[in-house]
């Protein structure tokens, strides 16, 4: 039985024993006797974090032709806002009309909450259908309707005969995981349950079955390769992706983000599958390979030349094209170390601390080293088995050993850690970065749709921006002198991870 | 009665709550809610508060109980507890202000009894129920004053000539708060008063709990903050005057007036510094005459906002900017009492307009209120178009704008496209910033 036949998918800290509060070393984690799995531990104070319902929303939104209902109180998914701005430009760069995401909400009241949301979920998607036409209505299932026991599956099942839409429940209540990437997991099921087995015929029909026709098919099943994107990538970062699989004769499907969804059967009919971040797709990329037998390679992310290389080879391995890799990467890697040496000055043993989701951290430290920087600390919002690999990459590299910490943000422990290690310069997740920046350090962010981070490009760009955040940080500086982080003063004299309960002893930074 | 609400225009009552408790100086937020609506509200920022995120203890900073499916089944009244205990050592804090969120609300956390036990004299400790189903963010903002005037802000026999309290403008929802706070304080200190407006520059939390020996609260709103101002009348006994949000000469000429006839002040002193502030603001548009005329500066308008700024804006540009507004649109859901209220406004502009006035949640529907108004073209060789026209509304409202072929401005939140610090739109000042912004958007291509 898969996950799929399920109404929802389950939590990651049951499918993967994924984790978010722990503090240890990279060297300590890379050495762990039993692998993949680490017992979660617990905070005795916490600070607000974000829950599925954010990254889940950072995707869907971007999906072309499409209306997002949000079941729920009025305020989730405000944060739409500040996801539309990059919806509208990520549009804009893929040309495509710049319009604002249509997002709705039933936004429940007490009344709804107390009779239930059934009746008015089912006059909303009517109405929307009917006012604006869309293609595909998601209807986002958020805490309270899912605590009030709205069947919103049995909606959907209801009215689907009555209206033009094809309607889909994501399962984003904020309560039920800890662990936010459930989010992606909860993007996807609806994918693999609704649309993935579109007809393609119905949608893109051909005047005739020709030759050709079939010639085009085989062609893109040998030749095509979903890249699995992600919500941080933006359109640079997929154009770089595309470089490289072009330099090897491939054709990129990037997928989910920006996807038609009566388009997304495309995935169906590729030769192989291959993730930009493995925390992110594994769900979908099984499934794939388990329903549509797509075989799919989930490995590393595509960040700092060590890491895209090995993206390149363990293509290159599924192909059976290693040397044309190998040429390719030869070369690129020397023109790009070239196009290096002039910020080597720069860098050359300044310290550097990383905070940002679980690959993605570990892999832009991994960059950083590349570049001539020291990692002074790591901080990833979650834990997994696809962290492993990147644990032992990092702990052979190092001389010396640095705290890790496991945290779904929690900037107190950042302050305390940040405080006490004085790193050059802080590298964070957006709307992570503001804690390093009033302690005065220079700050470079992580994850900004739309600037470049992946492959050799993204090495590249990354350490001009790095350059220029290092030539002036007055910014920071100044801000530090005049404005206070929230905490106690003491707070800074405690041990960082004072509030952490972690299995196998309690945690020290 | 809607079934939904398109892209709104607001948060829900925590998310105003939060904004308001973070905006408070030297106050900590504990919020008691799931872990994700803390970064809900620092994204909805991000993108719709003129690069404004969280404040002194914001964003991703806020302690928050964070509650899963285990408090669910459970109940959360032990996580809250160990919460609390812990904020008082991690953060720094002079007040700690619990709210509460959908899922705590709904199992039934009893944080009246916890709060209760937690609190002291040394650590005030109070609570709103803010559930996002109770209300939208304006909602949130009101619940937090009625919490301060209940059980933060200290009984007081006497009140103190002279001494006012202003609110009424709710953190981050009006995207100008910062600013438009200021410029109102300034100008009743002209007065000769002592003006206590909780969240700005030389307010503090002392003067909040002091801020019962006041003689009169003025509420810059229609809507907002009023329950709480019937709150302080009943708890501490200060009479309250509500005043629509004074933008420009001609609301702030009457904004002065109210305050001083609430007050007894001399006439001869109110008309005196009324006479003083449209002088300078005039001195200052002096030298625009010749381009205002020139370039026929003048434009029909569609004003969107909330009940402060649909009504502000448009008598700005209708009594004192010499515009057309010829559709105002309150995006709001106010009930029935209050909507009569604010719907009157608009039949008083002093230049005679009288523009339609329609509650619209959902900013597509505008165009066609719009062609209710204005009649669409039929193909006819002279067409009298709704032209030249400006659109000032929020970000959301820029397709509306383009569709229509008119500029646009953003100032009603959400406003993604500007950079607000302490920009403001209230008071004389306020309307000469809105010049510049309005007619700057015109010439901005030249």
């Amino acid at each position: 039985m898969s996950y799929f036949d399920e109404k929802e998918p389950p939590k990651r800290e049951d499918r993967l024993g994924a984790c978010i509060a722990h503090g240890s070393t990279i060297c300590g984690l890379a050495n762990r006797k039993n692998c993949k799995c680490m017992n979660d531990g617990d905070r005795l104070f916490t600070q607000g974090s974000i829950c599925q319902l954010l990254p889940a929303l950072a995707i869907m939104d971007s999906f072309a032709d499409s209306a997002i209902l949000l079941h729920g109180a009025v305020g989730c998914g405000s944060c739409a806002h500040a996801q539309n701005a990059v919806t509208k430009a990520g549009n804009a760069a893929r040309g495509r009309p710049a319009k604002d995401t249509l997002w709705l909400s039933t936004a429940l009241d007490e009344t709804d909450v107390i009779s239930g949301g059934e009746a008015k979920l089912e006059a909303a998607i009517r109405e929307i259908d009917a006012r604006y036409r869309p293609g595909d209505i998601f209807v986002v299932v958020t805490c309270a309707p899912a605590l009030t026991g709205d069947d919103v599956d049995g909606v959907i099942g209801k009215i689907q005969p009555q209206v033009a839409a094809r309607l889909h429940a994501v399962y984003c209540q904020g309560f039920k995981t800890k662990i936010w990437a459930t989010a992606y997991d909860s993007v996807y099921h609806p994918l693999g349950r609704d649309l993935l087995g579109l007809d393609p015929e119905e949608y893109e029909p051909l005047f005739a079955r020709d030759e050709i026709a079939d010639m085009k098919d085989e062609y893109q099943r040998k030749h095509a390769v979903n890249v699995m994107t992600v919500s941080s990538m933006g359109r640079v970062d997929e154009l770089e992706l595309q470089r490289i699989l072009a330099s090897l004769d491939l054709t990129a499907n990037f997928f989910p983000l920006f996807a038609k969804p009566e388009e997304m059967y495309r995935v169906t009919q590729a030769a192989v599958s291959i993730s930009t971040c493995p925390t992110h797709d594994d769900y979908l990329l099984y499934h794939l390979k388990e329903k549509y037998g797509i075989p799919c390679i989930i490995s590393t992310m595509p960040i700092g030349i060590e890491n895209t290389g090995q993206w390149i080879r363990d293509l290159a391995a599924f192909f059976g094209i290693e040397k044309q890799a190998e040429r390719f990467i030869e070369q690129e890697t020397a023109e790009l170390k070239s196009a290096l040496a002039q910020f080597e000055p720069v860098f050359a043993g300044k310290r550097a601390f990383v905070s940002a989701g679980e690959i993605r951290s570990f892999v832009t430290a991994g960059l950083l080293t590349e570049l001539g920087f020291e990692i002074a600390g790591i901080r990833s919002f979650h834990h997994d088995e696809y962290a492993d690999a990147e644990y032992r990459k990092l702990a052979a590299k190092t001389k010396e050993d640095y705290v890790v910490n496991i945290a779904n943000a929690q900037p107190f422990e950042e302050a305390n850690l940040l405080m006490r290690l004085k790193p050059d310069i802080f590298l964070g997740h957006w709307n992570g970065n503001s804690t390093a920046a009033k302690l005065g350090i220079p700050a470079s962010v992580i994850y900004n749709t739309g600037l470049n981070f992946i492959g050799y490009k993204g090495v590249f760009e990354i350490a001009r921006r790095l350059y220029k955040q290092l030539t002036n940080t007055a910014y920071n500086r100044k801000l530090s002198v005049h404005v206070r982080l929230p905490y106690a003063e003491s707070w800074y004299g405690e041990d960082a991870f004072k509030y952490l309960r972690q299995a196998g002893g309690e945690a020290s930074a | 009665m809607r079934n939904f609400i398109e892209r709104p225009r607001y948060s829900c009552a925590l998310g105003g709550a939060l904004a308001t408790v973070s905006a408070l100086p030297g106050a900590i937020p504990i919020m008691h809610a799931a872990s994700g609506c803390a970064g809900n509200f620092a994204w909805a920022q991000s993108g719709g508060t003129g690069l404004q995120i969280g404040g002194h203890c914001g964003g991703l900073s806020v302690p928050s109980s964070n509650v899963q499916e285990s408090e669910v089944v459970f109940g959360g009244a032990e996580r809250l507890r160990e919460q609390i205990e812990n904020t008082f050592e991690v953060m720094d804090g002079k007040l700690y202000v619990v709210l509460t969120g959908c899922v705590t609300e709904m199992i039934g956390d009893d944080i009246r009894a916890i709060v209760t036990q937690a609190t002291s004299a040394e650590r005030p400790v109070i609570a709103a129920e803010t559930a996002g189903f109770r209300g939208n963010s304006y909602f949130g903002y009101d619940s937090v004053l009625q919490s301060l005037f209940r059980d933060f802000v200290e009984k007081s026999g006497s009140k103190v000539k002279n001494k006012v309290n202003l609110w009424g403008i709710a953190p981050m929802l009006d995207v100008f708060w910062r600013g438009n706070i200021e410029v109102l304080c300034s100008l009743l200190a002209k007065l000769g008063l002592d003006v206590n407006a909780f969240f700005g520059e030389w307010d503090s939390l002392d003067r909040l709990r002091t801020s019962s020996s006041a003689e009169l609260n003025i509420v810059v709103s229609d809507a907002y903050g009023v329950e709480a101002a019937r709150l302080f009348e009943e708890e501490h006994g200060t009479p309250f005057i509500t005043i629509p949000l004074p933008i420009g000469p001609s609301g702030t000429d009457t904004f002065l007036r109210k305050v001083g006839e609430a007050l007894s002040i001399k006439d001869s002193v109110v008309s005196g510094l009324i006479e003083k502030e449209n002088e300078t603001y005039y001195r200052y548009l002096d030298p625009l005459t010749d381009p205002y005329n020139d370039f026929d500066m003048q434009r029909y308008a569609v004003v969107i906002g909330d009940c402060n700024y649909s009504y502000g804006l448009t008598r700005f540009l209708a009594d004192d900017l010499g515009w057309i507004p010829e559709l105002a649109v309150c995006t709001d859901e106010p009930k029935e009492e209050l909507a009569e209220v604010v719907a009157a406004r608009f039949a008083t502009l002093e230049s005679g307009l009288r523009p339609s006035f329609v509650f619209e949640t959902d900013g597509s529907e505008i165009v066609r209120h719009l062609s209710e108004r204005w009649p669409s073209s039929r193909g006819e060789r002279y067409y009298h178009a709704f032209s030249p026209a400006f659109v000032v509304g929020s970000s959301l409202d820029r397709e509306l704008a383009a569709s229509i072929g008119a500029g646009h401005l953003s100032v009603s939140f959400p406003i993604v496209n500007r950079a607000v610090l302490d920009r403001s739109y209230a008071g004389y000042r306020g309307g000469l910033h809105l010049v510049e912004d309005l007619l700057g958007a015109i010439v901005a291509g030249r």
